[in-house]
């Protein structure tokens, strides 16, 4: 065994920005959010930053009907969690402070691009080149770039002493990792120069012969504007790389804490085990492996409780219960090798309903245990 | 379903896609009709793979690189030529760091492959990813101003308009965020393709244990914890909860298909659970 496996709390203490990676659909959203509550809990300025297109955060807060918008600046939702917990009659409300940033995405790239010009007719030209509008659309290390963005901006502000970044949903847990070497790759500098000389200075014939067939086959407007827009990289690229190293320097920090949140399935040891991997591998520091929508907290409440609805001992309860346990011996295999070197932070119940308030989401918080004694009063 | 040569099979990530798309081409398949069954870069796979998985089904493992290059070359004809173009450096660099290229060539190689097969059922990658496929083949179509390519564009997006050739079928969960995304997704085909309206599928529908009445009358805003106490309790309230969520869909007209759960078991593989859908999808009529 590599180390002790830390609780959430024990994260909290040790750093001042926690980075959260998941793939789509297990909870990380809402499970980010509740551990900067949890830090809010604990006395911190807490802020959390979620990129956030399908709006779950917003859902999570029950602030749908409330009229209250989160957006690119922060949105203060301490009074919210103050009445929330004395509606839960737990407490009389947080130390410290709780705010959600949900970047426009499209404002933070234009003002990046804006930073790295240096020049309102540079700027111009690059963002109204039509690559340039399918690559900040489309590519996809962009969210994840400006996720970064953002997070920099905010912690020079030194307004928040606990910032919980919420990186882009993606299909994969390393795809926050993977994004900055791919938007490197793109400014490869012995690619762009063949792209941004002159063709009669082109001395490969082979290369002469490549790009005419490129432009037989893509039509002369397109090679157009990919000529005007690898010279728009090519004099933002040295300013770029230094951003993005800043960007990395930050995130190698002792600062910053990498979660990998998780639900339980046969995937979840083989996928922490390679997260980590690839955490160190880039100088990061792995926190550890937030295991959401657990079901282990049913293990041995077999009995139907008095006055159950739902009709026991039908068909369809009987099979309902035959799959759940399938369910939970399937997590219990699942985890089983878990205290071999994959430190899991936290375990929490999956819930019968969907987080839509702020109290359900102290709820969630308040599952990452008890909170320790607020000193002897 | 049954008459179109093209099914593209599309949801959020962990909805299931992969299996139920196997278990389509399955079932196709076993009404003895050619059918292939397309996967994009599955890194469990060797690129490019293409096995028989069954009498008269095809599993490919579609790879980009692999894609480009039968793409270049078939555009190119001459072979001296394409090789000089492949092997040409700067082309290597476009090819991957260019946005949009992966997935244009993707779908071309299924475009074009699709004539040999009386069904192609394509599981397409995780909504964002999966939506961009489409984007980016529309993408090129307005940056390609003319030539070859951009004609190659054009069709492809007709031929998957065209609802006598390509149906689009959207897999959920019946949980909220899976369904409000696949509520977004169908928005975003309607846009590109609104001819070709998307069908909706539910999978991993948990048993019924509460009715639908029931659920009305105990909504779960109203319940004063978000956990259950028993095991018997939780499968109530789950049952529940997803009468509730699917209200997201009924109350906007959709009509859609319920995929019944299959209880994890040790000994289970995908292709396991590919054949009790395609069983269940034969028992019930549904395809």
């Amino acid at each position: 065994m590599s180390e002790a496996a830390r609780s959430i709390d024990d994260i909290l203490a040790r750093r001042r920005i926690i980075v959260t990676c998941g793939t789509g659909g297990v909870g990380k959203t809402t499970l980010s959010a509740a551990i900067a509550l949890r830090g809010a809990l604990l006395g911190r300025k807490a802020a959390v930053i979620t990129i956030d297109p399908a709006k779950r955060l917003v859902s999570s807060l029950g602030l749908h009907d409330t009229g209250t918008r989160l957006g690119d600046e922060p949105t203060d939702l301490t009074r919210l969690l103050h009445d929330a917990m004395n509606e839960t009659m737990e407490g009389s409300g947080p130390s410290g402070t709780f705010a959600a940033i949900v970047p426009d995405t499209r404002k933070t790239f234009e003002a990046l691009i804006a930073e790295l010009s240096d020049d309102p007719a540079l700027t111009a030209r690059i963002t109204s080149n039509p690559i340039f509008q399918v690559f900040a659309k489309e590519f996809s290390g962009s969210n994840e770039y400006m996720a970064l963005e953002r997070l920099h901006l905010l912690e020079r502000l030194g307004r928040y002493d606990l910032i919980v970044l919420d990186t882009p949903p993606s299909r994969n847990t390393l795809a926050f990792l993977q994004a900055p070497k791919l938007l490197v790759q793109f400014f490869e500098e012995r690619f762009i120069r063949w792209l941004v000389l002159p063709a009669n200075k082109l001395a490969s014939a082979a290369m002469r012969k490549a790009l005419g067939i490129l432009e037989r086959l893509t039509g002369a407007g397109f090679m157009s504007s990919l000529f005007d827009f690898a010279s728009g990289l090519f004099e933002v690229r040295a300013r770029f790389t230094a951003n993005l190293n800043r960007l990395l320097e930050l995130l190698r920090s002792p600062d910053v804490g990498f979660v990998m949140v998780t639900v339980p399935s046969p995937d979840t040891l083989p996928e922490a085990r390679h997260f980590i991997e690839s955490v160190r591998e880039h100088g990061f520091h792995f926190d550890g492996v937030a295991v959401n929508r657990s079901l282990s907290y049913l293990d041995g409440k077999d009995s139907p409780g008095a006055g159950d609805a739902g009709s026991p001992g039908s068909a369809e309860h009987k099979e309902a219960l035959r799959i759940l346990r399938a369910l939970q011996a399937r997590e219990r295999s699942a985890l089983a090798g878990a205290a071999d070197g994959i430190p899991i932070c936290a375990r929490l119940p999956e819930f019968a309903r969907d987080v839509h308030s702020m109290e359900d989401l102290f709820h969630v918080a308040m599952a990452f245990g008890p909170l320790p004694d607020r000193g002897a009063r | 379903m049954t008459s179109k040569n093209l099914l593209f099979v599309s949801g959020k990530g962990g909805v299931g896609k992969t299996v139920v798309s196997q278990a389509i081409a399955l079932r196709l398949s076993r009404k003895g009709l050619r059918t292939l069954w397309v996967a994009f870069e599955d890194p469990l796979r060797p690129a490019g793979e293409l096995r028989q998985a069954g009498p008269s089904l095809w599993h490919l493992n579609c790879d980009s690189t692999l894609a480009f290059e039968e793409y270049a070359a078939l555009k190119i004809g001459m072979p001296a030529l394409a090789r000089v173009f492949l092997q040409n450096k700067l082309m290597r660099y476009l090819a991957k760091a260019a946005p949009g290229i992966h997935e244009l060539v993707l779908l071309g190689k299924v475009w074009h492959d699709r004539t040999r097969y009386d069904h192609v059922v394509v599981d397409m990658p995780s909504t964002g990813y999966g939506l961009a496929m489409f984007q980016s083949v529309r993408n090129f179509r307005d940056l390609f101003k003319g030539g070859p390519l951009f004609r190659d564009a054009e069709e492809m997006l007709a031929t998957f308009h065209d609802p006598k050739l390509t149906s689009h079928l959207i897999v959920s969960l019946p949980e909220e965020m899976p369904l409000r995304e696949s509520l977004e997704l169908e928005e975003f085909l309607r846009d590109v393709f609104p001819e070709n309206r998307a069908e909706f599928w539910v999978n991993r529908r948990f048993p019924h244990v509460a009715t639908r009445e029931q659920a009305r009358k105990d909504p779960p805003d109203l319940w004063p914890t978000p956990f259950a106490r028993t095991a018997s309790e939780y499968c109530y309230k789950r049952s529940v909860l997803e009468h509730q969520n699917l209200d997201l869909w009924r109350d906007r007209g959709i009509e859609f298909r319920e995929i019944a759960m299959i209880a994890p078991d040790p000994e289970q593989t995908q292709a396991s659970v590919a054949t009790g859908i395609a069983d269940q999808l034969q028992r019930e009529g549904i395809l």
